[in-house]
C-alpha cells in the first residue's frame, strides 16, 4: 500500500485489502442486527475494497438468493442509513454468498474451502480471509479445530487469515485460558481479534484523546488530586428475550468482566509510548494486573450483587427478573453488581474506584466520573467558610470538582466546579460546564461495529482485547464469582425494577463518606 | 445594517443570555469563519452556506460585503445561528457591510471580531480577482484561506499557485474543488493497491479525463480536470518541463514524456460545469477506469490488469454542495502539501494553453 504513489499524501479514509469475510452463524441474531448492517454501511461509505466478498455459513439450508433477501430485510430494519440505496445494495448483494453446513462436520469445511477458492479466482481476494464467529461459545472449539484441519488457515506474507470472536471469552479464568490455548494452537495472537464493542465507541476513544491530547488533565490524573472514581454502566431494559443467555452470564459476565473493566483500563492506564496496538494494550493490561484482588471476607465487604423485583419503568409495570421468559423462577443470577476496587500502583494507590452495572436500573446511562479532592484549605474562612478544609461555616461541604465522561447516551464531557454566586456575600455554588459531541461536531459517527470491522479488515487490533487482557480480567473476577457461588445470595430479589439497585450498593460507597453521583 | 461595530459583542451576549434564560444550548465556538462576498449577489449564498457550516461546527461566522458609497463606513448585523429554524442556537452570525473606503477597514475589524485564540478561516466567495489587496491583507491573519478554483478559469490555477507561494507558511490555502475531487482520487488510488496492478504504473501511456465544459468554454480543460491531472502527473512522477499540446474539436491532448493526457468534453446537464465524468488510464493490456453512470451520483470502478482479476464496483459519490465542501475543508485547517504540489504542476502543464494571466503578469 505504501508504495502506491496515488496514496502518498492523500488524506482519505483507509481502504483495506480485499478478502472473503466469512460469517459463521450467518442466520443468527448478531449477523442480522449488527454485522450485515455494519458491512452495508461501510459499502455506502465506500470503505469496502473492490472484490470484497461476504460468505455466510450456518446450519440452515438456504439458497444464495434467499440469503440475500434475508440480509436485505436485516439492512432495511437495522441499518442506520435509511432507506436502502438500491444501487449500492445491488453491488453489495452481488458480493454476498452462502454455504450451509454443520460446524462439527469436516466435510462442511471442504465445501467451504472449495467455495473460497472459487471466490478467490473470480473476485481477486487472493486467499485473504476473515472468519467472524457469530456463534454460540459451545461451538468455538469445533470451528477452530475444523478450520485448522481443513487447511483453511494460513499466515503467509502474501495472504492473511484473521479470526474475530465475540464475547463471552470464557466463563472464568480456566475456561478463558483453555479458549485462548485452543485459538493459539491454530492462530497466532496477531491473527485473533476479540471484539468488545465498547472499544469501538467514539467516546471511549475520545477518553484517550481527552487524557493524552491535552496537557491540563493528565497532571491531575493521580492520587494527589483524585479522591475517587465512579464507573456506571446502567441499562433500563430487562433481559429482552435473552433470558437463556443471561441465566448463564449474569451482570458480572455480561458487562463487568469485559465492558466495564475495559472502561476502567482506558481511564487508568499510563500514557502509552505510541498509539499502536501493542503499546496501548501493554498499558491497559498493567491496570488489570495492578487491581487489588478481592478475596475471602473482602468479597462480602467490597462487592454487592442484586436481582430485580417487579417495579415500574416509564410509567408502566415492569416484571421481576424471575418472571422473564426462559428464566428460572428460583434463579439466583445477578442482574446488578457493585464493587469497590483499588488499583495498587504509583498513580492510583489509595484511590477507591466504585463500579456498578445492572439491568432495569432507573436510567440508561454509561459514565465514568472522576471526583477530585476537597479544597485543602478554606481560603475564605474569615467570610462565610469555616476552618475545616472544604467545609462552609454552616457545616455543609464545598462540593469538590468532578469530571464526568458520558459514554452513552448524550456522549460528552461535563466538568463540575465551584463558582461564586453573584452578590455581596461569598456564597459558593457548584456549576457545570458541558460539552456534547453531538452539538459540537454535528452528525453521528460510525457505529461501533463499523469501526471495529473496518479495523479488523485493515489488520489493526488496537481496539480489540488481547489474550492477556482477557486472562487478567478473569483472574480478577474469578475469585469473586467462586465466592458468590459458594454462598448463594440471601434476599433476592433485592431491588425494584426502575431503581438504582439494592440498598447495599449505597451502603458500599456511603460508609466511605461518599455517594453515588446523581445521574 | 443597524449596529455600530462596538455594539456587536454586547448584542451577541444579550442574545445568548436570552437563549440561556430559555434553557437553550451552551455557547460554543470552534473557529471564526469569515466569508468575503466579493459581489453583492453572493451575499445571500454566503449567508446560507455559513449557516449550514455553523449547524455542523458551532462557530462564529462573519460575512463581509461591500458596496459603492461616498462615506466610508462599516456597519453590522448580529444574530444567532440555529441548527434548524426553531432549534437550538449554534453560533454567532455577524454580517459586516462596508461602504466606500470602509472596505479598507475590513481586515482590522475582522481581526477584532474573531473569536479569541481560535482559528480564523477565510472563505473568498466566488471568483478571485487577479490582484486584490483586501484578499492579501485578510489572508495574512488567517489560519486557513479557502477558495474555489471551480468558479475560476483555467488560467487562474496559475494565480492560485502564485498565491500559494506568496502567503506565509502558517497560512494554509485550500480549495473547495480539491475536496470535490477527493472521492474520485480515492477510487483512482485503489487501482494500485496491489503489487500486480502497481507494476503497470510505469508503463501507463494514455490518461483520459472527460469533463463537463462550461457553456461556450474555450479552455482546454476545466480547473477541476486540470487539478486532477496535476495530481495524477505528480503521482506518476512527471515533471511538466516540456509539454506539447494538440487540439481538436471537443478535445485537447498534452504529451509529457511517454504519456499522452487527453481532456475530452462530455456535455451533461445533470452535473455541475467542470465535473469529471470519466478517468481512464491505459497501458499495454491493462485498463483502469472510473466512470460516472447515468445516475450522476453513481460511479463504476473497473480494472482490467493481467493476473489481477477483480469484479467492477459500483459506488455512490453524492455531489457535495458548497457547505459540505466547506465543512470538509474546515475539518483539517492546515497546509496540504499534496494540493500545493498538484496545483503547481497542474498549472505549469496547462499554462501553455491558458496563457493570458502569465503574459500579463510576466509582461
Ligand atoms: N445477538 C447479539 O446482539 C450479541 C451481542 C453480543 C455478543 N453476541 C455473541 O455472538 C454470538 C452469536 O450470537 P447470536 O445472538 O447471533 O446467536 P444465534 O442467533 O443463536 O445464532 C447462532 C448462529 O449459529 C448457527 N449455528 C449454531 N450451531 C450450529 C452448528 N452446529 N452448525 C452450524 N451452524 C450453527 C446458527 O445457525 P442456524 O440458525 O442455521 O441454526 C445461527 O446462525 C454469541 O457468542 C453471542 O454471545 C451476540
Amino acid at each position: 500500500m505504501t508504495d502506491n504513489p496515488f496514496r502518498a499524501g492523500l488524506e482519505t479514509e483507509r481502504t483495506p485489502q480485499p478478502c472473503v469475510f466469512v460469517i459463521f452463524g450467518a442466520s443468527g441474531d448478531l449477523t442480522r442486527r449488527k454485522l450485515i448492517p455494519a458491512l452495508y454501511n461501510l459499502a455506502v461509505s465506500r470503505l469496502l475494497p473492490p472484490g470484497m466478498t461476504i460468505l455466510g455459513f450456518a446450519l440452515t439450508e438456504s439458497s444464495e438468493d434467499q440469503f440475500r433477501a434475508n440480509m436485505r430485510e436485516a439492512v432495511a430494519q437495522f441499518s442506520r442509513r435509511k432507506p436502502i440505496d438500491e444501487a449500492v445494495w445491488a453491488d453489495f448483494a452481488s458480493r454476498l454468498h452462502y454455504v450451509s453446513g454443520k460446524f462439527e462436520v469436516p466435510e462442511s469445511y471442504q465445501r467451504l474451502l472449495a467455495k473460497l477458492e472459487k471466490l478467490d479466482k473470480t473476485n481477486g481476494t487472493r486467499g485473504n480471509r476473515i472468519y467472524y464467529l457469530a456463534i454460540p461459545p459451545s461451538a468455538f472449539r469445533a470451528v477452530n479445530d475444523n478450520l485448522s484441519a481443513g487447511g483453511l488457515v494460513s499466515n503467509d506474507a502474501d495472504r492473511y487469515t484473521r479470526i474475530i470472536i465475540e464475547k463471552p471469552f470464557g466463563r472464568d479464568l480456566a475456561s478463558a485460558n483453555a479458549l485462548n490455548a485452543d485459538l493459539h494452537r491454530v492462530f497466532t495472537e496477531s491473527q485473533i481479534f476479540r471484539i468488545d464493542h465498547y472499544l469501538g465507541k467514539e467516546t471511549v476513544q475520545n477518553l484517550v484523546a481527552l487524557r493524552f491530547g491535552n496537557t491540563i488533565f493528565e497532571p491531575l490524573w493521580n492520587r494527589n488530586h483524585i479522591d475517587h472514581v465512579q464507573v456506571t454502566v446502567a441499562e433500563d431494559i430487562g433481559v429482552e428475550g435473552r433470558g437463556k443467555f443471561y441465566e448463564e452470564a449474569g451482570a458480572s459476565r455480561d458487562i463487568v468482566q469485559n465492558h466495564l473493566l475495559q472502561l476502567l483500563m482506558v481511564t487508568a492506564m499510563e500514557p502509552p509510548v505510541a498509539f499502536t496496538a501493542d503499546e496501548v494494550r501493554d498499558e491497559k493490561v498493567k491496570v488489570l494486573r495492578a487491581l487489588k484482588p478481592i478475596l475471602g471476607d473482602d468479597v462480602a465487604r467490597l462487592t454487592v450483587r442484586g436481582q430485580y423485583a417487579p417495579g415500574h419503568f416509564a410509567g408502566k409495570p415492569a416484571p421481576a427478573y424471575r418472571e422473564e421468559p426462559n428464566v428460572s423462577p428460583t434463579s439466583n443470577v445477578e442482574t446488578f453488581v457493585a464493587m469497590r476496587l483499588e488499583i495498587d500502583n504509583w498513580r492510583f494507590a489509595g484511590v477507591p474506584i466504585y463500579i456498578r452495572a445492572g439491568k432495569r436500573l432507573a436510567k440508561r446511562t454509561t459514565e465514568i466520573s472522576v471526583h477530585f479532592k476537597h479544597v485543602p484549605h478554606a481560603l475564605l474562612k474569615h467570610d462565610r467558610l469555616a476552618a475545616t478544609p472544604g467545609e462552609t461555616s454552616d457545616g455543609s461541604r464545598v462540593e469538590p470538582d468532578v469530571l464526568a465522561i458520558r459514554i452513552q447516551p448524550d456522549e460528552g464531557i461535563g466538568l463540575r466546579f465551584v463558582a461564586k454566586v453573584p452578590g455581596p456575600t461569598m456564597t459558593l455554588r457548584p456549576v457545570t460546564m458541558d460539552f456534547r459531541y453531538g452539538s459540537t461536531f454535528g452528525g453521528s459517527g460510525p457505529e461501533a461495529y463499523e469501526r471495529l470491522i473496518l479495523d479488523a479488515l485493515l489488520g489493526d487490533p488496537t481496539l480489540f482485547a488481547r489474550a492477556d487482557e482477557v486472562s487478567a480480567a478473569w483472574r480478577f473476577m474469578t475469585p469473586i464469582l467462586e465466592a458468590w457461588e459458594k454462598s448463594p445470595p440471601a434476599g433476592y430479589p433485592n431491588y425494584a425494577a426502575g431503581t438504582w439497585g439494592p440498598a447495599a450498593a449505597s451502603d458500599l460507597i456511603e460508609r466511605d463518606g461518599r455517594a453515588w453521583r446523581r445521574l | 445594517m443597524r449596529l455600530a461595530l462596538d455594539a456587536v459583542e454586547p448584542e451577541l451576549s444579550r442574545l445568548w443570555q436570552e437563549e440561556a434564560d430559555k434553557g437553550g444550548a451552551p455557547r460554543i465556538g470552534l473557529f471564526t469563519l469569515v466569508a468575503l462576498a466579493s459581489e453583492l449577489p453572493l451575499l445571500g449564498r454566503a449567508q446560507g452556506v455559513v449557516a449550514e457550516v455553523a449547524a455542523t461546527y458551532p462557530s462564529r461566522t462573519i460575512v463581509a460585503m461591500w458596496r459603492q458609497g461616498v462615506d466610508a463606513a462599516v456597519t453590522a448585523d448580529a444574530a444567532l445561528h440555529r441548527i434548524t429554524a426553531t432549534g437550538a442556537a449554534c453560533g454567532d452570525a455577524i454580517v459586516l457591510e462596508a461602504t466606500g473606503g470602509g472596505r479598507e477597514w475590513l481586515p482590522e475589524n475582522l481581526g477584532h471580531l474573531a473569536l479569541t485564540d481560535l482559528p480564523m478561516c477565510v472563505w473568498w466567495v466566488g471568483d478571485l480577482p487577479d490582484f486584490d489587496k483586501l484578499f492579501d491583507r485578510v489572508a495574512v491573519d488567517a489560519d486557513l484561506v479557502i477558495v474555489n478554483s471551480g468558479e475560476m478559469d483555467l488560467r487562474d490555477l496559475e494565480k492560485l499557485s502564485m498565491i500559494c507561494k506568496r502567503i506565509r507558511d502558517s497560512t494554509a490555502l485550500t480549495d473547495l474543488t480539491w475536496f470535490r475531487l477527493r472521492p474520485v482520487q480515492e477510487l483512482i488510488a485503489r487501482f494500485f493497491d496491489d503489487e500486480t496492478a502497481l507494476a503497470c504504473l510505469t508503463s501507463i501511456e494514455r490518461l483520459t479525463i472527460e469533463f463537463n465544459p462550461r457553456d461556450g468554454d474555450v479552455d482546454a480543460a476545466s480547473t477541476q480536470a486540470g487539478l486532477l491531472f496535476g495530481w495524477m502527473a505528480n503521482a506518476l512522477g512527471l515533471k511538466g518541463d516540456t509539454v506539447a499540446w494538440n487540439r481538436g474539436s471537443g478535445w485537447n491532448e498534452v504529451t509529457i514524456g511517454r504519456l499522452v493526457g487527453r481532456f475530452e468534453h462530455r456535455h451533461r446537464d445533470d452535473v455541475p460545469p467542470g465535473s469529471i465524468s470519466r478517468v481512464t488510464m491505459e497501458c499495454d493490456g491493462a485498463r483502469f477506469e472510473v466512470e460516472r453512470q447515468e445516475d450522476p451520483q453513481l460511479f463504476k470502478w473497473s480494472r482490467e490488469a493481467p493476473g489481477a482479476p477483480v469484479p467492477p464496483q459500483t459506488l455512490r459519490i453524492k455531489t457535495p454542495d458548497e457547505s459540505t465542501l466547506l465543512i470538509r475543508c474546515l475539518e483539517r485547517p492546515k497546509r496540504d502539501l499534496l494540493y500545493e504540489k498538484s496545483l503547481h504542476l497542474g498549472s505549469k502543464i496547462v499554462r501553455v494553453v491558458a496563457p493570458r494571466l502569465s503574459t500579463r503578469i510576466d509582461g
